[in-house]
């Protein structure tokens, strides 16, 4: 560990030069220096694991004096993390978890949540992955319908929808009848959807796809068949993008099930890579878990976006929401309708499916789609395929040789 | 006339159907001002190819070393290499008689031998565009391609290029243009003239369909697919639709009439400006006014998208300047007394925007039409989907002057376009249901200058993407305090720029309190 005193002084260098230092900073991610708010939190979770008060005391002291959310990366994992770290001490993550909700509804907007959302979508492909996985792998399997129907559950905006639109409308067969069926599963989205619905209606209209949209807003684990008012002759595809995360773990199964009743002719699955799931009992485990994935973000986000830019801010907020969410808060608890996002790995969502359906590869095309659109982004992404073997199925994103979404269709 | 020789090698399946007489010129020629793609000669040979003939690249082929050849003239000319026997066609003059060629599709317009097209080079690649597979990928973009032609001249800009939206943005990536697109406040500004009808809905449906992909695509495409099937003298732009309308009002005709030209051109990026010069003003506004008459008469839900659109438009309309040249002067004239001029940039005169906005108008008319079918007021019947396009960014150009009039307090009167946009708003109070008028009026007031400016600062990230690293702290302090919403605001605003509300938690127990009675007790 470091003395506060030199860590000081490194920040202030960095601030100074964020902009010049930022990419040698990628050349060199496992510098030991690098690390210390991994450390620490680390030796923190441990002690508040342990009930060392004495410790749990000095390393929320030192953490405080280095964190910053306006920081290098190691400041703001130590900034979020830290607030984790001090709810979870202190057992208020749901009084802070439920401030930072509000104060991100409040500022929210569809202009800040649009901006937001595209500047991400320009920058990395971490959401952009799952979209042209699961566009491909819809749009085969919906090949030939006249009468499409796809219930999104998402929280992306429909922003994957443009685009599967637009291949729509320039197939060489006559257009079909799209009616798109979003379930809003967050709270911030709901305020923004109405008018989401109307661009999307305009932009089908210029398309030229016959288009229908309804939103529901229902509680995933609370969906019926009825609600999402499927018809006879519709081909359904489901498609879930971080979404079955937000479900409660115990309701997941029978939400697939769910999925399982409407008969589709495809389902999309697309999840981040992380498990805050099966060691939710386990608070070290599961924080350290935590840590992990969240290192790989920040570092996504740090690399990707100018070291100003508002929209990271944004983005490491909704982070530290979550963070507090999954680390802090009694294990169940429903807060305002919204659980906690227990995280699990793709092979933990393939087993969950496989009870209910059998995995789809992802055609060539489609890999072919995923990795032009990989390439215009920056170094660092690739792209695993599972090889369809046990656990191994769907594609993962990868940053940095680690995978972090994975992408997986199901029938 | 580039192939004549096809009959040698040409595997068979050459049938000469006749000739002459039976091109009765089709139906609604009287509108068409200029050749449209597939009027051949009427005296000209009508030649059936097969398809497989049509795909076949190297049709002549040596018998020495079997080496094909797309030409016979090349063929010949290689013969002289084995020593071969061999004569290059002379060019004798009139003994050749014209031949036209249709497409092997039945379902195809050019199956008609009315819609023939006038060359060999031009219907094959018409035919592999439309109904060959597109086997070439364009490994940066996954962009695919039926003619390699095309594909190796999409690959030689692919990623050079940039999509510009309306807005002033610029996307060096087609999908990410599409996405911003249909959420940018542009395309809420075109849509406030939302569907006309066309009644040719399924050719003109098809045709939009193939529109969107280059339109999506202008300045990339320049060089490759975007002439489609344009080669030389049979240019297939937007093939279009044939089916005869319902009569024709004066005003519509004159819309058609005289679009019809610019299409052309704007399927053909490189003098986008030409075209636009060409529009003539009144005709947009023809085209604006016919459109929401019938958008007013359908009723419930485009109405209230109506007012919203307004709402959500007037800003972008008063400021993204997407006016074709034809009305820049006019803009300007309004616009320059209230709006600096660096308001009015580049996309005004830029082509590129230019063909984005038109492409898309075009398939708001093209297609969208279909539902709302039997509202369908007299429209264009033969319009295809770029020249629908095209009037698209007319009529954008006119609503921005709609906007704009109002914005400014200037109605009617002052210019041409005036008197026409406030006959576009009285039709509709006329068949509409009255409520949504005011409704989009009202809305489309607030649009002035100011409103506008804030769009153009804060709406349009990538274009000041540079300038913003040195604003952004700034703008990190704004993003949670600007936004006056009760107490939390207020704490977040006590706590100063530059700390976030996250940082607030923590705020509390930097404040010491923590230490001794919240760890303790936890401990």
């Amino acid at each position: 560990m470091q003395s506060p005193n030199n860590n000081h002084h490194q920040q202030a260098q960095n601030s100074s030069h964020t902009s010049t230092t930022r990419s040698s900073d990628s050349g060199e991610p496992s510098a030991p220096n690098n690390k210390w708010a991994s450390t620490l939190l680390k030796e923190c979770a441990k002690a508040i694991s342990d009930k060392d008060s004495t410790k749990i005391h000095h390393l929320l002291w030192m953490l405080n004096e280095l964190a910053s959310p306006y920081g290098d990366c190691d400041q703001k994992l130590a900034s979020y993390f830290l607030q984790a770290l001090f709810c979870k001490a202190t057992e208020s993550g749901q009084r802070c978890y439920k401030t930072l909700t509000s104060v991100a509804e409040k500022s929210n907007s569809f202009d800040s949540a649009r901006k937001l959302i595209l500047k991400f979508q320009e920058v990395s492909p971490w959401t952009t992955f799952g979209h042209v996985a699961a566009n491909g792998a819809i749009l085969e399997a919906l090949d030939g319908e006249k009468n499409l129907h796809i219930i999104d559950i998402s929280n992306t905006l429909c922003t994957q929808w443009p685009t599967l639109l637009e291949s729509l409308a320039t197939r060489t067969d006559e257009t079909p009848h799209l009616k798109l069926t979003v379930v809003v599963t967050a709270s911030t989205v709901k305020s923004v959807i109405k008018e989401i619905g109307q661009r999307m209606e305009k932009f089908a209209r210029l398309m030229g796809v016959p288009f229908e949209f309804h939103v529901r807003s229902d509680y995933l684990g609370e969906l019926t068949k009825e609600k999402l008012c499927v018809s006879e002759d519709e081909a359904i595809a489901i498609n879930c993008i971080g979404a079955l995360r937000r479900v409660a773990v115990e309701e997941r199964s029978s939400v697939i099930e769910l999925f399982r009743s409407l008969n589709p002719k495809v389902v999309t699955i697309v999840e981040e890579e992380a498990d805050f799931s099966s060691n939710r009992d386990d608070f070290v485990k599961c924080f350290e878990e935590c840590l992990r994935f969240y290192t790989l973000y920040f570092e996504m986000l740090e690399e990707s976006f100018m070291p100003t830019s508002n929209e990271r801010l944004m983005l490491e907020r909704e982070c530290s929401r979550s963070i507090v969410r999954v680390l802090a808060c009694e294990l169940e608890e429903n807060i305002e309708g919204e659980c906690a996002e227990r995280r699990e790995k793709g092979s933990q969502w393939s087993e969950r499916m496989k009870a209910a359906f059998s995995p789809v590869g992802f055609s060539d095309d489609v890999v072919d789609d995923v990795k032009a659109l990989l390439k215009r982004y920056r170094a660092g992404w690739g792209l695993m395929q599972g090889d369809g073997h046990e656990d191994q199925t769907g594609l993962y994103l990868t940053w940095k040789e680690e995978a972090v979404v994975w992408a997986s269709a199901w029938k | 006339m580039p192939e004549l020789d096809n009959s040698p090698t040409a595997s068979g399946e050459v049938s000469v159907s006749s000739s002459g007489n039976q091109n009765p010129p089709p139906k609604p020629t009287a509108k068409r001002k200029r050749n449209l793609p597939g009027m051949p000669d009427p005296d000209a040979e009508v030649i059936a190819l097969s398809p497989k003939t049509l795909l076949a690249t190297n049709r002549f082929v040596c018998e020495i070393c079997n080496k094909g050849f797309q030409r016979d003239q090349n063929l010949q000319l290689h013969r002289r290499g084995h020593n071969l026997p061999w004569k290059l066609r002379q060019r004798s003059g009139k003994e050749v008689k014209k031949r036209v060629y249709v497409c092997p599709e039945a379902t195809c317009v050019h199956h008609d031998p009315s819609r023939a097209l006038g060359d060999l080079t031009g219907i094959k690649k018409h035919f592999c565009r439309k109904h060959g597979e597109k086997k070439w990928k364009c490994h940066k973009c996954s962009k695919k391609y039926a003619v390699q032609s095309d594909y190796k001249a999409h690959s030689k800009i692919c990623g050079t290029r940039e999509y510009k939206c309306d807005c002033g943005t610029l996307f060096s990536r087609r999908d990410s243009f599409i996405t911003h697109r249909a959420f940018c406040d542009a395309l809420a500004k075109e849509s406030t003239r939302p569907e006309t009808q066309s009644p040719a809905k399924k050719q003109n449906q098809n045709e939009a369909v193939a529109n969107p992909k280059f339109d999506l695509d202008p300045k990339s495409q320049a060089g490759d697919s975007s002439p489609s099937e344009a080669p030389p003298q049979a240019p297939e732009p937007a093939p279009t639709p044939a089916p005869p309308g319902p009569p024709l009002s004066q005003s519509t005709a004159v819309v058609s009439s005289s679009t019809v030209l610019p299409i052309r051109s704007s399927e053909l990026p490189e003098n986008p400006t030409q075209i636009v010069e060409e529009a003539p003003l009144p005709c947009g506004l023809n085209g604006s006014c016919s459109s929401s008459t019938s958008s007013g008469s359908t009723g419930s839900t485009s109405s209230s998208v109506f007012a919203s659109l307004f709402a959500s438009s007037t800003a972008s309309g008063s400021l993204q300047p997407l006016q074709p040249p034809g009305f820049t002067d006019l803009i300007q004239v309004m616009a320059h007394p209230d709006h600096p001029v660096d308001l009015a940039p580049s996309s005004s005169t830029d082509p590129i925007s230019l063909c984005l906005s038109t492409n898309h108008g075009s398939s708001i008319f093209g297609t969208a039409g279909q539902e709302h079918r039997q509202y369908a007021p007299p429209a264009q019947p033969a319009m295809s989907a770029t020249a629908l396009l095209q009037k698209a960014a007319q009529m954008g150009a006119a609503a921005t002057n709609a906007s704009l009039f109002r914005g400014l307090g200037i109605v009617s009167s002052s210019s041409p376009s005036a008197p026409q946009d406030s006959l576009q708003w009285g039709q509709r109070q006329v068949e509409a249901d009255n409520a949504s008028v005011p409704a989009g009026l009202g809305l489309g007031l607030p649009c002035d200058g100011s409103s506008g400016l804030k769009e153009l600062m804060m709406g349009t990230p990538s274009v000041f993407g540079p300038k913003q690293t040195t604003l952004d702290f700034l703008g990190l302090g704004m993003a949670a305090g600007g936004n006056p919403s009760g107490g939390l605001s207020a704490l977040i605003t006590s706590i100063g720029g530059g700390l976030d509300v996250a940082a607030a938690a923590a705020a509390s127990f930097v404040g010491g309190e923590f230490a001794s009675k919240d760890i303790g007790r936890s401990s």
